[in-house]
């Protein structure tokens, strides 16, 4: 109890509290302008911690993580163009809220939830942490294949109308992600021989190809064709969400924190893995799935629960034992080590006091994410004023500095426009895009995770279901896309009958 | 004021003389730029090297992350730009590895050394209840078990992945060990978890599970012991014979870049890195200081680059 005061006595001085709160603001900033991430951010401000004292170091980095992960559901949000690829989940309602003139309910509930996954995942760190610890151990490379599988196989489901449309757009998503070097072999695909093609596409510059560039795109189309676009979303009254409509989704976000803790805490996962899983769980649970797509809020309280509880999942394998889950705690990491604090099992022997500072500076973090952002809500929503075409150009800037940013790289931006525009042809010719994000998010990561549990199991494919966990999954996923198949058939078939009963009416009339 | 106008006199003057003799005589007139190849450590030190340098020069050093292909793409870059000392490189023998798997076109030839700053060491670890205290206890036994030893380090062609080979091979286990590869530093988890036997990655990632005894260290790869775990043995007294892999970090401009400038940016790296700060990073981020000047620094890397060709050309791993 001492210690948790003394901790709490640095952890809230004047000081660190300015440094969390900044945090936050950069965080929700980077998150929020399409293009930026909060990856980006960290990258600037950890130089920045390096001259600080130990808490307000700590705070400025965990404040521009968590305030990065909430920011990326503005633009999500408001504009359709996820902020971070965590929030590309959230795009697929709470666009449709927007232009059904429910913007800052979303934005609002959005953050709320952001706000209750993020301290669910919080409150399991602080009591289990050792347990979840061990458990995540447990989940090696076959394990988290069948997991991602089980996920691709759920999510599936989300494919609109036509199965081989969707597969198409999923296959596309998996061929752009192979591009590069080959992590495990270190073999060079579809470079044609250059350096460049070498960096392979990142995510986020794919990301920002497939929302920003179609919608930039048809702004523009729109504009010139001289087509008036209906006042759909001339409503920006600043309206918040109650108490009452929060709480009727409690325990789906519950749920959902539980989700993303969980995924967060399994190395080699992360925030858009996650948020597909809810969105996916959310619909499935719900009462009215056909809604979902049309702007449903479930469908954002869902993934915006789930990426949130991911911060807190993913700092119990960074501060027990000493593993980045992704980009943004591998930075975390090297801002703890500067300061001296080896995170690993000792870190919580050697250093209990500054594990309290990290706790406190979380909660702080969310406290300050939520203000903010409900403070912001009333300016966010005023972007829907700007003329389509107007705020198309201020978007494709941004997206052209923020594909520069991620590694100041100009081939991100010629990625970006080559991209962008294949997107806008797949979606002309009615290619979903959703599968595309799936397919490049657990494309690498379904990949990696095959490869080496072979290669730790010495070719043998056993290995995928000797473990309970695998098995399990495996088997979930065999199940689904079994019964995903009958439905489909029986549709077919049905179908067909009717068809057949038509004509045998039909035929005796000729 | 008075100083003022004696400057700006003497300014006019200057230009009135005229700017046809090159202007270089206070290298550097304008911010320096440090790309830098790589995430997570070597981005954290990079960066700080690059504030501690600029507290030694007129204009500041700013670091530029610009990674990805195993370093390739920010070589190529640093390649491209005019030999003025304006743009360098925080390079690592990377640039043999990079070069002699395919990756890159050109050598470090390409490339004019300024400064060596650090090495980091890997170190080879097992299960506390793995029974192995040496390598050749972990070599006996896999020996005497016939199986085959899994050992976890970073990418085919990566330098962990080399420096894994050269052990192996030292203990004569080339054949009977299955090397497999992990990004993120997982291989730590994956050692604690049982699904390898032994794991090669930087001390940093082992330390703390280290000393709470779930890990054990068996040896570092380096001629001699670490400052950050002088009670960890060496590869050669653990018994892997003679043996010594480091990876160097310093600083390069593209060849051709002027002596002076050269001379100027080392002495700021040399400032930087006997800094009490930069020790003090070193401790905690798990790198051993080591500077050395310009000249020894061109000897190591064409040394160095002589081994990692040998040793990938050996594993096959050489671009035909």
């Amino acid at each position: 109890m001492d210690l948790l005061l003394a901790a709490a006595q640095v952890a809230l001085a004047p000081a660190a509290l300015v440094a969390v709160m900044a945090g936050c603001l950069l965080g929700v900033v980077f998150g929020a302008i399409p293009g930026l991430t909060f990856t980006v951010a960290m990258a600037l401000v950890v130089p920045m911690s390096f001259s600080m004292e130990t808490a307000p170091a700590i705070g400025l980095l965990l404040g521009t993580y968590i305030g990065g992960m909430t920011g990326g559901s503005v633009s999500a949000i408001l504009l359709g163009i996820p902020g971070t690829p965590s929030a590309a989940a959230t795009v697929l309602d709470g666009y449709q809220l927007t232009r059904r003139g429910k913007a800052s309910l979303a934005l609002g509930t959005a953050v709320v939830a952001s706000a209750f996954g993020g301290i669910v995942s919080l409150i399991i760190m602080v009591v289990s942490v050792d347990m979840v610890a061990r458990l995540a151990l447990r989940f090696g490379p076959a394990e988290t294949f069948g997991l991602l599988v089980f996920g691709l196989s759920t999510i599936c489901g989300l494919a609109q109308k036509s199965l081989v449309k969707g597969l198409i757009a999923g296959i596309l998503g998996l061929m752009v992600m192979t591009i590069g070097i080959d992590e495990i072999e270190g073999a060079q695909r579809l470079t044609f021989g250059t350096v460049v093609l070498q960096q392979g596409v990142s995510l986020l510059v794919a990301m920002i190809a497939l929302f920003a560039v179609p919608h930039v795109i048809d702004a523009f189309v729109q504009h010139y064709a001289g087509e008036q676009k209906p006042q759909e979303v001339a409503d920006v009254r600043a309206e918040l969400p109650t108490i009452r409509d929060i709480l009727r989704d409690f325990w789906l976000m519950l749920r959902c924190a539980l989700l993303g803790t969980g995924i967060g805490a399994i190395p080699g996962t992360g925030g858009p893995i996650a948020a597909f899983l809810a969105y996916a769980h959310a619909r499935k649970s719900s009462k009215r799935p056909e809604r979902f797509g049309k702007g449903e809020m479930a469908g954002v309280v869902a993934p915006e629960t789930a990426n949130n509880a991911v911060t807190g999942g993913a700092m119990i394998p960074l501060l027990s034992l000493g593993i980045p889950g992704d980009p943004a705690t591998a930075i975390l990491l090297s801002g703890l080590l500067i300061h001296g604090l080896i995170p690993g099992p000792m870190l919580f022997i050697q250093n209990p006091g500054e594990i309290y500072q990290i706790y406190i500076a979380i909660i702080v973090a969310y406290v300050a994410v939520v203000a903010i952002q409900l403070l912001g809500i009333r300016f966010f929503v005023q972007v829907l004023r700007v003329p389509a075409h107007l705020l198309a150009v201020a978007v494709i800037v941004m997206c052209a500095y923020g594909a520069f940013a991620i590694r100041n790289s100009v081939f991100d931006v010629v990625s970006v426009a080559v991209l962008g525009a294949l997107a806008y042809g797949l979606m002309r010719v009615g290619i979903p895009l959703t599968p595309i994000i799936l397919g490049l998010v657990l494309g690498p990561a379904i990949e990696r995770d095959f490869r080496t549990a072979m290669i730790l199991s010495e070719g043998d494919p056993s290995v995928f279901v000797a473990s309970v966990p695998g098995a399990v999954f495996l088997g979930l996923a065999a199940l689904v896309v079994g019964a995903q198949l009958l439905r489909s058939t029986r549709a077919t078939l049905s179908d067909r009958r009717t068809e057949e009963k038509r004509r045998a009416s039909v035929t005796p009339s000729e | 004021m008075q100083k003022g106008i004696i400057a700006s006199v003497a300014l006019s003057a200057a230009m009135a003389v005229g700017l046809c003799a090159p202007a270089r005589a206070e290298f550097p007139e304008k911010p320096v730029e440090m790309t830098i190849l790589f995430g997570s450590t070597a981005q954290t030190i990079g960066q700080l090297l690059a504030e501690l340098m600029s507290r030694h020069l007129p204009q500041p050093v700013v670091p530029v992350a610009r990674t990805g292909a195993g370093g390739a793409v920010g070589y190529q870059h640093v390649h491209g730009t005019a030999p003025d000392g304006y743009n360098i490189v925080w390079n690592s023998n990377s640039i043999s590895t990079v070069h002699h798997g395919g990756g890159l076109p050109f050598d470090y030839t390409a490339f004019a050394p300024v400064a060596k700053i650090s090495v980091e060491v890997p170190a080879i670890a097992v299960r506390a209840d793995s029974g192995w205290e040496t390598l050749s206890d972990m070599a006996a036994d896999i020996k005497s078990a016939g199986r085959k030893l899994k050992v976890g380090a970073s990418g085919r062609g990566s330098f962990t992945h080399l420096a894994t080979e050269a052990i192996l091979a030292a203990l004569d286990l080339s054949d009977s060990a299955i090397h497999v590869p992990y990004d993120q530093g997982r291989a730590p988890v994956e050692l604690l978890a049982g699904r390898l036997d032994a794991a090669l990655q930087w001390p940093g990632q082992f330390v703390s599970h280290h000393e709470a005894g779930t890990l054990r260290i068996l040896c570092v790869t380096s001629a001699a012991r670490i400052s950050q775990l002088p009670d960890v043995p060496t590869c050669a007294e653990s018994g892997a014979g003679e043996m010594d892999i480091v990876m160097w970090r310093g600083l390069a401009a593209p060849a051709g870049t002027p002596p002076e400038a050269i001379a100027r940016l080392e002495e700021a790296a040399r400032l930087a890195a006997e800094s009490e700060e930069f020790r003090k990073a070193a401790q905690t981020i798990g790198f051993e200081v080591e500077f050395a000047g310009h000249e020894a620094f061109g000897e190591l890397i064409a040394r160095d680059d002589t081994i990692i060709a040998d040793l990938m050309g050996q594993l096959g791993l050489t671009e035909q």
